[in-house]
């Protein structure tokens, strides 16, 4: 059923989002952020799924299929794959940069909690 | 040079700096010297081969090139396509050049850094403004979107680049926290346009668009135009930007507010006009709210301000601001105008910032309470200062006042008086703040006096007078500039079917816009007059008073926490979208 990939992928949004408006602990609000990605991820994989379709590949067809049937038919939708892959590296790096600078921060401040890290206000 | 020959170089402008970006580390090891020396060569080049295309786009045709040869197919582009037309080209060229000369004098402001440092800095710089020319010229929607990441990216490392102050990790953790919320909207709403319609070509979504905008349309708009929000800098999306802009050095800065914040206007110009059209969604009277927000708030926010980087920043806010209310005017003098003023901020705002900069490099100091009596020793940097405060007050022959001009004339064929008359006030609460800056910090008397760090190197002083030049040329020269540049821009945008039509055939015409402008209109200087001399009084007024309670609210509401200014961002997207949809 992909209902249910929809209803998960809202339940990871809002608890991520849950996580990054109510949790103060940095390492916290950027596993929050991680979760919202991987929901953006599941969202998008669902978006590309056709009932009954198999993998867009074009050789070597599944029993049953020619690569005819296959171009006009019902293949799952490669583009919509490709950009998860795409923001799969991006989110990777971004978390990268993320936790390096929590690290820094916590290096200096000496503390987690984003509500002592603020200097800047006003 | 024929027009498929031209198209085909249009990836090159967005190829060099990538390729500059990436080979700076590596140079770095070997010379800085050379690092320098490519760095500029390659924005140069860039810069270059923009100026090449320009005769043509800017006479009216846009030209495209698709990635690969992959040519459209019965009107279907399977590959990524890059289309030049007056608009982009316009904004790419401000970034190669404005880029070009904010690196020039950054290498020679921060002479001091080491090889590796100044490897990463060159190397994140040329991504930043390679990041700017491709989302301006790109016609594929998931291309944009990787533009706005890679411009991300090298933001991030901009932004925590300089450690000796720890609050520019703050900073960068703000400005984390807000753009990965952008991406994820971003992100859904291309994809949710790509599974409505199979197709990423703006040109393509266009033509699905013409004819009925479905809810899952008008909830991808929202969430794009609330992500490129972000970027851009508008209120409620607007968090990050203040204290990116007083942790970060001069020239950072400069290359944030002038260039980067580009990419999210030109994004939002290119949804609103060239892709969904304006006819069938709200999203005009949800532009000029949020723009008209955005530039009332950063005015006052502006006026508050003690921090001379931080009133400047929330300057930004509010000229992003009345630069959307220009487009949300929808008509050809009011979206030249906000062309006009993008490329004009992108000037100002540089020079402003390189100013700001200046002072801080010499003197150590940035808050405007400490400063004072600056113009004497530092008469170059003053001279700079005013140019660029008098060029957003909006004073003839400067840049400012042409654009400000035909912003106000759109606003007024339509008789949108409400927002002409919030669009005034803003103004003057702009001219008073910087005015009260310029009075703090280079004018008033002070006692003691100053320890002097640094000095002033040539390419700094060559810096400030390139921008200057670059104002006041872009005022003096307003008629001519407007009739070649921002008019061809604005037809662009106001043309979507012809645009849609050159990006799927490879080249076409669009049509002549005339946009008139008279530069001694009586009701307009005696609106300057009036704006100037209001200003000068709530800015003498604002130095003798206790802050009013609004705007101690107002500061009480940037509580400077990065879960408050991830709340504000969320509530503003679904905002958008609910307005959008609901509407």
């Amino acid at each position: 059923m992909i209902l249910v990939n929809y209803l998960a992928a809202v339940a990871l949004l809002c608890i991520g989002l849950y996580a990054v408006l109510t949790r103060r602990n940095m390492i916290k609000m950027v596993m929050g952020l991680s979760l919202m990605e991987a929901s953006t991820y599941l969202f998008m994989i669902s978006l590309a799924y056709r009932a009954g379709s198999t993998a867009p590949v074009l050789l070597n067809p599944p029993p049953g299929k020619s690569t005819q049937s296959l171009v006009h038919g019902n293949v799952a939708d490669p583009v919509l794959q490709n950009f998860c892959l795409t923001a799969v590296v991006i989110g990777v790096a971004v978390t990268a940069v993320f936790l390096s600078v929590v690290v820094r921060i916590v290096q200096h401040y000496r503390t987690l909690d984003s509500d002592r890290v603020r200097d800047l206000r006003g | 040079m024929t027009i498929p020959a031209l198209a085909s170089l249009l990836p090159l402008p967005v190829a060099i700096p990538l390729a500059g970006g990436v080979t700076a580390p590596l140079l770095a090891r070997v010379s800085r010297r050379l690092t320098v020396a490519v760095s500029l060569i390659a924005l140069t080049g860039s810069a270059a081969i923009l100026l090449l295309a320009a005769p043509t786009v800017f006479g009216g045709r846009v030209i495209a090139h698709y990635m690969g040869h992959w040519t459209p197919v019965h009107g279907q582009v399977l590959g990524v396509a890059f289309a030049a037309d007056p608009f982009g080209l316009l904004v790419a060229l401000a970034a190669a050049i404005i880029g070009g000369i904010l690196l020039l004098y950054t290498l020679s402001e921060l002479g001091g850094l080491g090889r590796r440092e100044l490897g990463g800095y060159a190397c994140l710089f040329q991504l930043l403004i390679a990041a700017v020319i491709g989302a301006a010229l790109t016609a594929d929607l998931i291309n944009l979107f990787v533009w706005f990441e890679v411009a991300a990216l090298s933001s991030y490392g901009l932004a925590g680049f300089f450690l000796e102050r720890p609050i520019a990790l703050e900073s960068a953790f703000k400005l984390l926290v807000l753009t990965t919320l952008a991406s994820f909207a971003v992100f859904i709403g291309a994809g949710l346009e790509y599974a409505q319609h199979g197709a990423l070509n703006f040109a393509q979504l266009h033509h699905a668009l013409a004819g009925h905008v479905t809810a899952p349309d008008t909830i991808a708009l929202g969430l794009m135009l609330a992500g490129f929000a972000t970027k851009a800098g508008l209120v409620p999306f607007h968090g990050w930007l203040p204290d990116v802009h007083t942790a970060a050095p001069g020239p950072v800065n400069a290359l944030f507010s002038a260039i980067m914040d580009s990419i999210g206007v030109v994004a939002i110009a290119r949804l609103v006009f060239q892709v969904y059209g304006t006819g069938s969604t709200p999203v005009l009277g949800l532009l000029m709210t949020l723009g008209i927000v955005s530039a009332l708030l950063g005015a006052i926010m502006a006026l508050a301000q003690d921090d001379l980087k931080r009133l400047l920043a929330y300057d930004t806010i509010s000229q992003i601001g009345i630069i959307v209310v220009g487009f949300a005017a929808g008509n050809p003098a009011g979206v030249a105008g906000a062309v006009y003023h993008l490329v004009n901020h992108a000037a100002f705002k540089a020079l402003l910032f390189l100013a700001a900069g200046a002072v801080v490099h010499r003197t150590g100091l940035t808050s405007l309470s400490q400063m004072g009596g600056l113009a004497r020793s530092m008469p170059v940097v003053a001279a700079a200062f005013v140019l660029g405060s008098l060029s957003i007050a909006g004073i003839p022959p400067l840049n400012g006042y042409v654009s400000l001009s035909l912003i106000h004339e759109g606003l007024q064929q339509d008789h949108q008086t409400i927002p002409y008359l919030l669009t005034l006030a803003s103004q003057v609460i702009t001219a008073a703040a910087l005015g009260r800056a310029a009075w703090l910090a280079f004018f008033r008397p002070r006692g003691q006096d100053y320890e002097w760090r640094e000095r002033l190197r040539p390419g700094m002083l060559t810096g400030l007078v390139s921008l200057g030049a670059c104002c006041v040329a872009f005022g003096a020269a307003g008629p001519l500039v407007l009739r070649r540049l921002m008019a061809p821009a604005a037809a662009g945008l106001l043309a979507p079917a012809r645009y849609a039509s050159a990006v799927l055939a490879g080249s076409g015409p669009i049509p002549v816009l005339r946009v008139p402008f008279d530069y001694g209109s009586p009701a307009e200087l005696a609106s300057v007059a009036a704006t100037v001399a209001v200003a000068a009084v709530l800015a003498w007024v604002y130095l003798r008073i206790r802050e009013p309670l609004p705007v101690r609210a107002l500061r009480a509401l940037h509580t400077g926490s990065a879960n408050d200014y991830a709340a504000y961002a969320v509530t503003g997207i679904l905002a958008v979208v609910a307005v959008l949809s609901l509407a």
